[in-house]
């Protein structure tokens, strides 16, 4: 059925196409490398993006999950595959710029192995209490943390998850000190958030927007550049007077180093086409994703800044994941 | 009035042509992958997920469900025929089912599950479209403390999976939780057991474990002994159940469909212990404890209910939370949000079509498997007296396809084919497998739950005791491992009496 | 009466000592924490010890009670089902699904005394391979190559 729906996307759309490309990349189909499991962030966007991305290709784009070691099984392997544009990666903000300070050995190195393509999405991580947490607002949160050292318990979703590195310079940009409880995952760590078996949590809008709705967790903060339209009541960390914690989750797409640059041209423009198409940008932020479709350029630009920032992080609050 | 008109609506939906087409497509496609060995209902789920996305929100989730119990009925049917549970819950159904098999009642054992599972599903579905709410914040309650003293409760239970030695039961339920433990700890990222090996740094997986042992150990030992015995009986003795047996069976469902439905609600891995506790419960409460493991018809009753009252009442925390208590409410969520749906308390309110929609086609989709499954019943047993030497390359063709599958790694092919050697390890001393599985899923979660509990006491332990819910359970946990302990004490203290006199 | 080292109880007690013994070596380096704040090398170590011990019991009744002798191991099957199937792993990537079908289903079934070359067994064969080519691959998008790697792309 699968099978089906693919070769007739890939009929239409090489009957629409086919004069343009008629010559050159792409001849056969795409595949897209999720090293993740189905139906996580970085799934979805790959999905979502690749179902557009096909139309203007002129060839079936496949996504393949491989997940593993917090994605690096699966980015190891495309940064081994060939740079012919038919291996492409769709990973997170913890693929690309967490993993290669936290871990000593890695199977890729995200400057060196990967040409950047685009940062596709962003969501905007906030930070959330059980409702009947004594403190209501941040300022409250930092006195709080300040008065009861090592009794407050930080939720997240992984050891060196990146709501786990959000805490952390939390913690060091306010001057407090929490206790860091890991999760498998951002839903068990929502619902004891939930439950009132954990304090607070940094997690991304779109996974407690309805819970926050729903009043059964209560905003501090959003940690993004300007206030959510959503929640139009609750300041970012800058009004509420803490500089430096602004933390994005963001997903984006890369190959293999040594792209051609005609391939890596159709590629791009393919991808910020499918990205800025209304019906594509419309179901990301039905599900709290912003488009961000930044220039290779620009994304690269971005990826030292982030690696470094959690470099610094990682080195001050002496995190350490062996492997 | 409100839960009627809530329901009407629901009928409404559900019962509109194309929904009950897709429903139907759903359970139907769900069985026939779920039936082939090595493929449960999370790996079916997962290959069928982008099936589903060019459909409209209800109608998708009406189909995901579907496959679902589909593949959870298939995966049932697997693990009585050919003794090879492809998830964590057929585990218990293969001890007495396949013993049914090999005796010529395969059709029976599979008309159990199917009629058991039919009843369990209705009484779950009512008690979602009823309860759901208040059911979802009682869910809440259970915090670490509360989970782990469960893990306890669940692991003295599962001695009573083994009807041989009970020195035997806790070793491999110990050797299961070391298993367990290979890949990263979720408390402080430390990587443990892996050997070097990336492709295990998040566990081992389950299916690799339980096809190596059970389905390669199995075949291994099948033709070890392929003179001097038939693997199956010739003789096949009716295919539904005969009036005694309906005697025997009522009770068993209706206790197997309370602790399911109780068990599902748990988030935190409760849906899992559904079939261990109802086999558990069965067998103590039974007259004939001895008949078990040896084809008694309450071991599949029991658990079977469970699963599938366990399955349909996961979903009250997934749809009234958003919170998905197994990697198939997982992939459910990841289907809603695909649809533009984010999960989470408001869907009841702001998307009532869906949820109520949702839940009147689980109710037709149970109807549906009863309907298809019941005149397969037949079919499938006649499959299994295709002769042996036919059967068993296809079964190892399915394991390892199936395993593949998980990952799309080769890996875990080579890592199946160590377990099948460590299963004919385990048949040739006498060390039975299920207590090690039950070992293997719990290990990593109490041990996860148990420092995250002392993590947020602070250290204090009493915490375990202090809870209500949690004391409850270890005081039922500790009278139970009595029961099992005492019965074995007193032989031996009569064989040492004997043995003087 | 049979000897000690024929005995299950024996073996087993030997299998559980080596996988604690193992368990315990393997992971003396994770650090153990405190009660409060487990370490990862808290649960692990405390799960070999009693592994070792439980290990130990068992040995120690098959010293000192009757019990069933483990009999004979047909490593011919052994070698064969587990054999063919790590060399699916191996030839999946390499040679493609087809071959490695055809060769796993073959090897396997030579383990079995029944097993002749006939009409009927070719005919299974063919059957299953393309099955599982159509139903996997095609339809379900499993992604093995139909053809692997030694032939071109």
């Amino acid at each position: 059925m699968r099978a089906l729906k693919l070769l007739s996307a890939a009929a239409i759309g090489i009957a629409i196409y086919a004069p343009a490309f008629a010559a050159g990349y792409p001849e056969k189909p795409v595949t897209v490398i999720v090293p993740f499991p189905a139906g996580g962030a970085s799934d979805t966007t790959a999905r979502m993006t690749t179902q557009k991305m096909q139309e203007s290709l002129g060839q079936p784009v496949v996504v393949e999950n491989k997940p593993g070691a917090n994605g690096s099984l699966g980015a190891g392997q495309v940064a081994k595959a060939k740079p012919d544009g038919y291996t492409l990666l769709v990973g997170s903000i913890g693929v690309y710029a967490i993993n290669p300070v936290l871990y000593k050995s890695l199977p890729y190195d995200p400057i060196k192995d990967f040409d950047l393509l685009t940062v596709a999405v962003r969501t905007p991580n906030v930070l959330v209490a059980n409702p009947n947490f004594p403190a209501n607002n941040v300022k409250e949160l930092v006195e709080y943390l300040k008065k009861n050292p090592e009794k407050v318990t930080f939720a997240s979703s992984g050891a060196g998850s990146s709501d786990h590195l959000t805490a952390a310079l939390f913690w060091q940009k306010t001057g407090t000190t929490g206790v860091h409880v890991p999760y498998k995952g951002g839903a068990p760590a929502i619902t004891d958030l939930i439950g009132g078996h954990a304090d607070v949590s940094f997690q991304n809008l779109g996974a407690v927007s309805n819970h926050i709705k729903a009043g059964k967790l209560k905003l501090l903060a959003v940690t993004a550049d300007k206030r959510n339209p959503a929640f139009p009541d609750a300041p970012t960390m800058e009004e509420a007077g803490i500089e430096g914690v602004e933390v994005y989750s963001w997903q984006a797409v890369a190959a293999p180093k040594g792209l051609p640059a005609d391939v890596k041209g159709k590629l791009e423009k393919s991808l910020t086409a499918a990205l800025n198409s209304p019906d594509v940008k419309g179901k990301f932020s039905d599900i709290g994703f912003e488009v961000v479709a930044s220039t290779s350029g620009q994304f690269s630009e971005f990826l030292s800044q982030e690696i470094s920032r959690w470099k610094t992080v990682v080195e001050a609050g002496k995190i350490t994941a062996d492997q | 009035m409100e839960t009627i008109s809530n329901l009407w609506l629901g009928l409404e939906t559900a019962l509109t042509f194309w929904n009950l087409a897709y429903c139907m497509i759903g359970v139907l496609l769900g069985t026939a992958i779920g039936v082939l060995p090595g493929l449960g209902p999370t790996a079916t789920i997962a290959m069928l997920l982008p099936v589903t996305f060019g459909l409209p929100p209800v109608s998708a989730l009406i189909m995901l469900a579907g496959i679902y119990y589909g593949a959870q009925y298939g995966g049932s049917t697997t693990a009585i025929l050919v003794n090879l549970p492809g998830e964590s819950s057929s585990v218990v159904t293969a001890l007495d089912g396949y013993q049914m098999a090999r005796q010529g009642k395969a059709g029976r054992a599979l008309a159990t599950a199917a009629i058991g599972s039919f009843f369990a599903g209705t009484v779950a579905t009512v008690l979602l479209a009823v309860f759901a709410p208040p059911l979802a914040d009682l869910a809440l309650q259970f915090g670490p403390a509360e989970y782990f003293s469960l893990m306890v409760l669940g692991l003295i239970a599962s001695v009573v999976l083994a009807h041989g030695s009970l020195l035997h039961a806790f070793g491999m339920i110990i050797l299961g939780l070391i298993l367990g433990l290979v890949g990263t700890d979720v408390n402080s990222g430390t990587v443990r057991y892996t050997f070097g090996f990336a492709e295990v740094s998040d566990g081992i997986n389950f299916v690799i474990v339980a096809m190596g042992v059970f389905g390669l150990g199995e075949i291994i030992g099948n033709l070890e002994n392929e003179s001097t015995r038939t693997i199956m009986s010739k003789t096949v003795t009716g295919l539904m159940p005969t009036r005694e047996d309906v005697k025997r069976l009522a009770a068993p469902v209706l206790r197997g469909t309370v602790l399911g439905s109780m068990l599902g609600i748990l988030p935190g891995g409760g849906a899992m212990l559904a079939s261990f506790a109802a086999y558990t419960l069965e067998k103590k409460v039974s007259k004939h404890p001895e008949q078990f493991g040896n084809g008694a018809i309450e071991g599949v009753a029991g658990p079977e209910s469970a699963n599938n009252a366990g399955a349909q009442t996961s979903f009250i925390p997934m749809l009234t939370l958003g919170i998905p208590s197994n990697p198939v409410m997982a992939l459910m969520i990841g289907a809603m949000i695909m649809q533009g749906i984010q999960p989470g308390p408001s869907v009841m309110t702001e998307q009532p079509v869906l949820f109520w929609g949702l839940i009147v086609s689980m109710w037709i989709g149970n109807l549906f498997l009863l309907v298809l499954n019941l005149p397969l019943i037949g079919l499938w047993v006649r499959m299994i007296s295709v002769p042996y030497h036919f059967l068993y390359p296809a079964i190892l063709v399915f394991c390892a396809i199936g395993v593949f599958s998980l990952n799309n790694a080769t890996f875990d092919v080579y890592l199946m084919a160590i377990f099948g050697c460590l299963g004919y390890i385990f048949r040739k001393l006498d060390c039975e497998p299920a207590p090690m599985l039950l070992g293997f899923i719990l290990g990593p979660m109490m041990e996860e739950h148990l420092r995250r509990a002392m993590l947020i006491a602070k250290g204090d332990a009493t915490v375990f005791l202090n809870r209500p819910i949690s004391a409850t359970m270890l005081i039922i946990a500790l009278v139970l491992l009595a029961t099992i302990l005492a019965p074995a004490v007193r032989q031996k203290r009569e064989e040492a009496f004997q043995e003087e006199g | 009466m049979s000897h000690v080292l024929q005995k299950k109880d024996f073996w087993a007690g030997v299998l559980y000592v080596a996988f604690g013994a193992a368990a315990f070596w393997i992971g003396r380096d994770y650090p153990m924490g405190t009660a409060g704040r487990m370490g990862a090398g808290y649960f692990p170590t405390a799960l070999s010890v009693i592994l070792m011990l439980i290990g130990l019991i068992s040995a120690a009744r098959a010293l000192t009670q009757e019990g069933e002798a483990v009999g004979a191991v047909s490593w011919k099957s052994l070698a064969l089902v587990v054999g063919s199937t790590a060399l699916f792993g191996l030839l999946l990537p390499t040679t493609g699904l087809v071959i490695a079908l055809v060769v796993l289903i073959l090897i396997s079934a030579t383990a079995s005394q029944n097993f002749r070359l006939d009409l009927k067994a070719a005919a299974g064969l063919i059957i299953l391979v393309t099955f599982c080519s159509l139903v996997f691959v095609k339809a379900l998008g499993v992604p093995m190559p139909l053809v692997g790697s030694w032939f071109g792309e």
